[in-house]
C-alpha cells in the first residue's frame, strides 16, 4: 500500500513538473494553454488518487468516507478543470489573439 | 506548524504582494490578488485554523476577486499617473509607511512569544474553552460554539453590518431613470458575447450540486470547518455563476431585487428573533438554554445546540441575499439591464 | 511517511513560483488568468497534504472541494470579461464608439 502512494505521488509529480515547465516555454498563449489545461487535470487526479488510498491503513466507515470525499474533489476537478480552460481558451480568441506560425526559412543563396 | 511549508508559502506571498502593486494593469493585478488570496488561505490551513482558511478563501478568493472584476469592468484598466507632485506623494507614503512600522515594531517587542504558553489568554480563557465547550453546548467545533453561542452578541452585530454594506451599495449605485447624466454614449462592441454551449450545460448540471454542498456546509459546522457565513457566501457563488454562464436576466428573475433586501432583513431577523425569544421565555438575551421550555424533548445543553443552528441559518440566508445584491449592483451598474 | 509528505509539499511550493512568474510576466492579461488557475489547482493538492501530515484528513478535505469551486468561479468570471471588452493589455478602449464608425 505504502509503495502504490509513494509511486502514484512521484507520477503526480512528474506530470505537474512537465506541466510547469511547458507553461513557461512554450511559445504561444494556445499551446501554454494546452500544457496547463491536460497536464493540470491529469496531475491532479494522479495526485489524489493516493491521498484516498492513505487513509486505508484500517478498514472503517469514517475513512471509508474521507476517502470517497477525496475521490468526490477528483470528480469535481475532472469536470470543471477541462471547462474552465475551454472558457480561457475562447476569451483569447474572441480578444484576438494570433497563433504562433514559424517563420519561412529565407531562401539560401 | 510545518516550518518549511510556511518558509516557502510565505515567500510565495510576499512575491505575490510586490507584484500586486507593480503590475500597471487593474485586470491583472485583481487576477494576482486572487492568487495572493489563495495562497493565504493556504497559510491559514497550515497554521491549523480551518475555519479562517474556509472563510477566506470563499469570501477573500471567491466572491471578492469577482467583485473586483465586475468593478474593473465598469470602469477604467489603467492606472492613472498625475502629472505633477509625484515625488511627493510618494516620499510622503514612504515616511507614513516606515512610521507606522516602526510604531508596529516598537509594540511587538512587548507581545509573549509565538505559543508561549503562559500568557493570560492561553492560562485562563482558552483552557475553559477547550475543556467546556462539549459539555455546556454539546457541540465538539470550538470556533463555531465561541462564535454562535459565548460570543453571539458580536456575530449578530457582524450580520448586521453585512446588511448594511448591501444597504451601502444599493444606496450609492442604484440608478432608477432611464436617462441619466452618468452614460457614457452606447458603445459599439465588435462581438456581444455569444452563449457558449459547454459552459452553459456544465454550470447548469453542477449548480445544484454547489447549493447542496453550501447547505450542508451550514448545517455540518457543529462538526467540522463551516458555519452560516462560509455556507452563505458558497450558496451566493452558485447565483454568481448562473449570472456568468447564462444571462443576467436569468438570475434577475429567480432573486429580484425586493426578494434579495427581503431575504437580507430575514436573515438578520431571524438572528434577533431567537434572542429576543429567549427574552420572552424569562432569560437574557441570546441565552439558548431557555429555549428547552418550548422545543420539544431538549434538555437545556440540546437547546443551546439548536439555538446555534437556527442562527447559524438566517446567518446564511442574509449573507446569500447580500452577496447576491452587492453583485448585482455593480456589475449593471445599478441599472440592472445587462451584465458581465 | 510525514518526510516524504513535507518532500512533496516543497516541490509542489517551487512548482507554484514557477507559475508565478508566468503569471507576474505574461505579456497578456490572459496569462495570467492561466497562470491564476493552475496555482488554485495546486494549492488544491497543497490543501490535502497538508491534512495528510497533520492525520486529519476529514478537516481539510471540505476546504479543498470549496477551493476547487471556487478557483472555477473565478476562472470563468475573469474569461466572461474578454467577450466584452477585446483589450488584452490596458492601453486603448475595448470597443469601439459609434460616431467613429460613422466618420
Amino acid at each position: 500500500m505504502t509503495i502504490a502512494v509513494i509511486m502514484l505521488t512521484l507520477a503526480g509529480l512528474i506530470f505537474f513538473f512537465a506541466t510547469t515547465v511547458g507553461i513557461l516555454r512554450f511559445p504561444d498563449f494556445f499551446s501554454r494553454m494546452h500544457a496547463a489545461g491536460k497536464g493540470d487535470t491529469l496531475s491532479s487526479l494522479l495526485m489524489l488518487l493516493p491521498l484516498a488510498l492513505y487513509n486505508f491503513h484500517e478498514f472503517d466507515l469514517a475513512n471509508m468516507l474521507v476517502a470517497l470525499k477525496v475521490l468526490l474533489i477528483a470528480v469535481f476537478i475532472f469536470m470543471a478543470s477541462p471547462t474552465a480552460t475551454h472558457a480561457i481558451l475562447d476569451a483569447g480568441y474572441e480578444a484576438g489573439i494570433k497563433p504562433w506560425t514559424k517563420k519561412p526559412e529565407e531562401e539560401s543563396p | 506548524m510545518i516550518w518549511q511549508l510556511d518558509f516557502c508559502v510565505l515567500t510565495l506571498i510576499v512575491i505575490c504582494a510586490f507584484a500586486t502593486i507593480m503590475v500597471k494593469d487593474l485586470l491583472s493585478a485583481a487576477i494576482i490578488f486572487g492568487a495572493y488570496s489563495f495562497l493565504m488561505c493556504l497559510l491559514w490551513t497550515e497554521m491549523g485554523a480551518v475555519d479562517v482558511a474556509f472563510t477566506e478563501a470563499s469570501v477573500g478568493a471567491g466572491v471578492s476577486t469577482v467583485l473586483f472584476f465586475a468593478a474593473v469592468y465598469q470602469t477604467t484598466r489603467r492606472v492613472g499617473v498625475r502629472k505633477s507632485g509625484r515625488m511627493l506623494s510618494k516620499a510622503f507614503a514612504l515616511v507614513a509607511a516606515l512610521l507606522t512600522g516602526l510604531v508596529l515594531v516598537i509594540a511587538e517587542a512587548d507581545f509573549p512569544g509565538f505559543g508561549d504558553i503562559f500568557t493570560p489568554a492561553s492560562l485562563h480563557v482558552s483552557p475553559y474553552y477547550i475543556t467546556q465547550t462539549l459539555h455546556d453546548t454539546n457541540v465538539p467545533n470550538m470556533v463555531t460554539s465561541v462564535l454562535a453561542d459565548y460570543r453571539g452578541f458580536d456575530t449578530m452585530f457582524e450580520t448586521a453590518v453585512i446588511f448594511t454594506a448591501g444597504l451601502a451599495v444599493i444606496a450609492i449605485l442604484r440608478r432608477f431613470k432611464k436617462e441619466d447624466r452618468c452614460d457614457l454614449p452606447e458603445p459599439y462592441v465588435i462581438s456581444a458575447g455569444y452563449p457558449d454551449t459547454i459552459i452553459r450545460f456544465v454550470a447548469r448540471q453542477l449548480v445544484p450540486f454547489i447549493q447542496l454542498f453550501a447547505l450542508y456546509v451550514v448545517a455540518h459546522g457543529h462538526h467540522s470547518p463551516g458555519g452560516g457565513f462560509q455556507g452563505g457566501v458558497i450558496l451566493g457563488a452558485s447565483f454568481i455563476l448562473l449570472a456568468i454562464s447564462y444571462d443576467f436576466k436569468v438570475v434577475l428573475g429567480i432573486m429580484s431585487e425586493r426578494w434579495n433586501v427581503l431575504l437580507g432583513n430575514i436573515g438578520v431577523l431571524i438572528y434577533a428573533g431567537i434572542g429576543f425569544l429567549c427574552l420572552l421565555l424569562g432569560a437574557n438575551f441570546l441565552d439558548y438554554s431557555m429555549l428547552s421550555k418550548i422545543l420539544p424533548a431538549t434538555d437545556k445543553i440540546m437547546a443551546r445546540s439548536h439555538g446555534m443552528l437556527g442562527i447559524e441559518i438566517g446567518v446564511a440566508i442574509a449573507v446569500m441575499a447580500i452577496v447576491i445584491s452587492i453583485y448585482l449592483n455593480i456589475v449593471s451598474h445599478g441599472k440592472y439591464d445587462k451584465g458581465l | 511517511m510525514d518526510s516524504f509528505f513535507i518532500g512533496i509539499g516543497v516541490a509542489l511550493c517551487f512548482l507554484i513560483l514557477l507559475t508565478l512568474h508566468r503569471a507576474i510576466q505574461g505579456p497578456t492579461a490572459i496569462d495570467r488568468i492561466m497562470g491564476v488557475n493552475v496555482i488554485g489547482t495546486k494549492t488544491t493538492i497543497l490543501l490535502v497534504i497538508i491534512g495528510s501530515i497533520y492525520h486529519r484528513v476529514d478537516m481539510f478535505v471540505d476546504i479543498a472541494l470549496a477551493y476547487a469551486l471556487l478557483n472555477f468561479i473565478v476562472t470563468i468570471a475573469a474569461s466572461r470579461y474578454f467577450h466584452h471588452r477585446k483589450n488584452l493589455t490596458s492601453s486603448g478602449y475595448g470597443f469601439k464608439f459609434r460616431s467613429e464608425e460613422d466618420k
